[in-house]
């Protein structure tokens, strides 16, 4: 009888067993598979315009995309491919539904729905997420400087040359200001300053500079900021480079004004950006109080450090200035006391001749008698 | 017996590049302090004010270029070279006159004459000022005003800061340098002696 009821158990378990994996070994598309075909460099289909569109995909670049590097496969984006039947010359529907990247990112998504490039879709042009961010090898994007940020993403299209005319100094602006730092207002800014080697005359990566300062990421912050307040101060500043020129490592910090990667980033609207010079070009701009060290990482993340505000106006941040609101003030107060000691001379002259006309009168006057 | 007589001392030339200039240097040093000073000051936009600097700047390195032309295509730069000679014992004679003579109704150890109408510390100065001051301030200047296009000097020179830095101070100087030079311009005979030479071409010799 016991042994009736092991068989009948052990059948339950089996039954529900198979019902719980069913879904996913009939379902489940490995990536393998899909490169089976896709990782041929010759594939690719006409499309009805007579155009043609390659389906290749090169997996030594996808493997390291953010999305496959967080166990995203391709049918998790694919999704509406269920199954592969090798039957057919095209295992799945030729035809591909668009990717729904929204259903991820939700927040992005509803960021963009009203943004001047989702508004586009009224005069018929479509901008999906794909058009700026690409296909299959997205990247991380923290650890990427103004001028590929830009090139990757807004001067795929726009060219601002064309409408920056009233600017002054556009193309330092475009140099060091990240499109999105006035066209999307919204998103918090931050200075983002990088270690250049004048001697090996590049940027430094977060383990070359590491090395330089004998330490790892984690022992960054207690070998620099001292006094434990989670902030690098300016003398904090000025000691690291010290220990740096000791190890021979010679360089300069180069600032760039950058967005944070927040998604309200994808929040860009026509007539929102700032146009006002003096938001910036004053001490007190809110674009110069988040100041970050950053130490990229190989695979384009970065750890960021904070760092006082007044580090800017060091020369050791000597490729980084903007026009009064980085000024060093110490240059300010020199500029002071050359004035007062001017004016004190000229006060101090004027005053000697004036008390003195009696002198000069009697002298005239007894030079005439 | 008045013993009064003009002397043609500054040529027309020289006084066109000295007003355009001194107009120039002030509306230089305005809107200097209008661009550095943006919290403060009110007196233009930020946008208004580098436009007029910039524009202001390439009229006095013009004026720059009229005064070089002038002085060199007549050889009339010699005015501004010391002779090595007396210069120590001129210079000394001058601070004496400047620092006491001046005071007691001395005359002034220094004759001007439409050849050497320098005394000897205006020599330094100017020597000083327009062979190495004004060209590094309008270096920097031109630097400053398009710099990804002179990005290779700036970077040359130590970065954006450092050639920054350069202008500011010798703006400060420049600043400085119109008071003291309108004051130094009232120890004429009379106050405004020189002011008006320097509008007539005549000077007043006693």
């Amino acid at each position: 009888m016991f042994q009736k009821y092991k068989q009948l158990a052990c059948c339950c378990i089996a039954f529900l067993l198979f019902i719980m994996l069913y879904p996913y070994t009939a379902l489940s598309v490995e990536n393998d598979e899909c490169m089976d075909c896709h990782g041929d460099d010759s594939l690719e289909r006409i499309e009805s315009e007579g155009m043609k569109e390659g389906l290749y995909l090169e997996y030594n670049k996808f493997k390291y995309s953010v999305h496959n590097v967080n166990g995203i496969t391709c049918v998790d984006c694919h999704s509406d491919i269920e199954e592969l039947n090798y039957d057919n010359e095209i295992p799945h529907e030729a035809s591909l539904a668009i990717v729904n990247c929204d259903g991820c990112h939700e927040e992005e998504g509803e960021a963009y729905l009203n943004s001047v490039h989702r508004k586009a879709k009224g005069k018929g042009i479509s901008i999906p997420c794909y058009a700026c961010h690409g296909y299959h090898y997205v990247s991380h994007l923290e650890a990427d400087s103004v001028f590929e940020r830009e090139n990757g993403f807004c001067l795929k299209c726009h060219n601002p040359n064309k409408f920056h005319d009233w600017l002054p100094q556009k193309e330092t602006h475009f140099a060091f200001v990240e499109c999105t730092v006035c066209h999307a207002p919204e998103v918090p800014r931050y200075i983002n300053l990088r270690f250049f080697d004048l001697s090996r005359n590049k940027f430094l990566s977060g383990e070359e500079l590491l090395k330089g300062l004998n330490t790892d990421y984690d022992g960054f912050m207690p070998l620099v900021d001292r006094d434990g307040n989670g902030i690098i101060s300016v003398n904090e500043f000025n000691d690291m480079i010290l220990i740096l020129r000791h190890k021979e490592v010679r360089g300069t910090f180069h600032g760039e004004l950058l967005v944070h990667l927040e998604p309200i980033v994808h929040h860009v609207n026509r007539g929102g950006a700032n146009r006002e010079c003096e938001q910036c070009h004053i001490p007190s701009s809110p674009f110069f109080q988040d100041v970050q060290i950053s130490l990229n990482k190989p695979d384009g993340t970065t750890a960021q450090f904070s760092v006082e505000r007044d580090v800017l106006e060091t020369y050791y941040v000597s490729h980084f200035y903007a026009l009064g609101g980085t000024r060093i003030r110490l240059l300010d107060k020199i500029g002071l006391a050359m004035l007062v000691a001017g004016a004190g001379v000229v006060v101090a002259h004027l005053t000697a001749r004036i008390v003195t006309i009696p002198v000069r009168r009697k002298r005239k006057l007894e030079e005439k008698v | 017996m008045d013993e009064r007589k003009m002397i043609y001392i500054h040529p027309a030339p020289v006084r066109v590049w000295h007003w355009i200039n001194a107009v120039g240097i002030v509306l230089l040093v305005i809107t200097g302090l209008q661009i550095r000073f943006a919290e403060m000051m009110n007196l233009f936009s930020l946008e208004e004010a580098i436009n007029l600097h910039n524009y202001i700047g390439f009229v006095v390195i013009g004026a720059y270029g009229l005064w070089a032309s002038y002085y060199f295509g007549t050889g009339k730069i010699k005015l501004y070279f010391p002779n090595p000679k007396t210069f120590i014992c001129d210079c000394k004679t001058q601070i004496q006159y400047y620092g006491m003579g001046i005071f007691k109704g001395d005359p002034n150890p220094h004759e001007m004459t439409p050849d050497n109408k320098f005394n000897a510390l205006q020599k330094k100065a100017y020597l000083t000022i327009m062979f190495i001051l004004l060209p590094i301030q309008m270096i920097t200047g031109l630097f400053l005003w398009r710099i990804k296009k002179f990005e290779d000097y700036i970077d040359l020179l130590g970065g954006i800061k450092i050639v920054d830095t350069i202008h500011v101070i010798l703006f400060f100087f420049f600043f400085v340098f119109v008071f003291v030079h309108i004051y130094l311009s009232t120890l004429g005979h009379t106050p405004l002696a020189h002011m008006k030479a320097m509008f007539t071409g005549y000077e007043e010799h006693h």
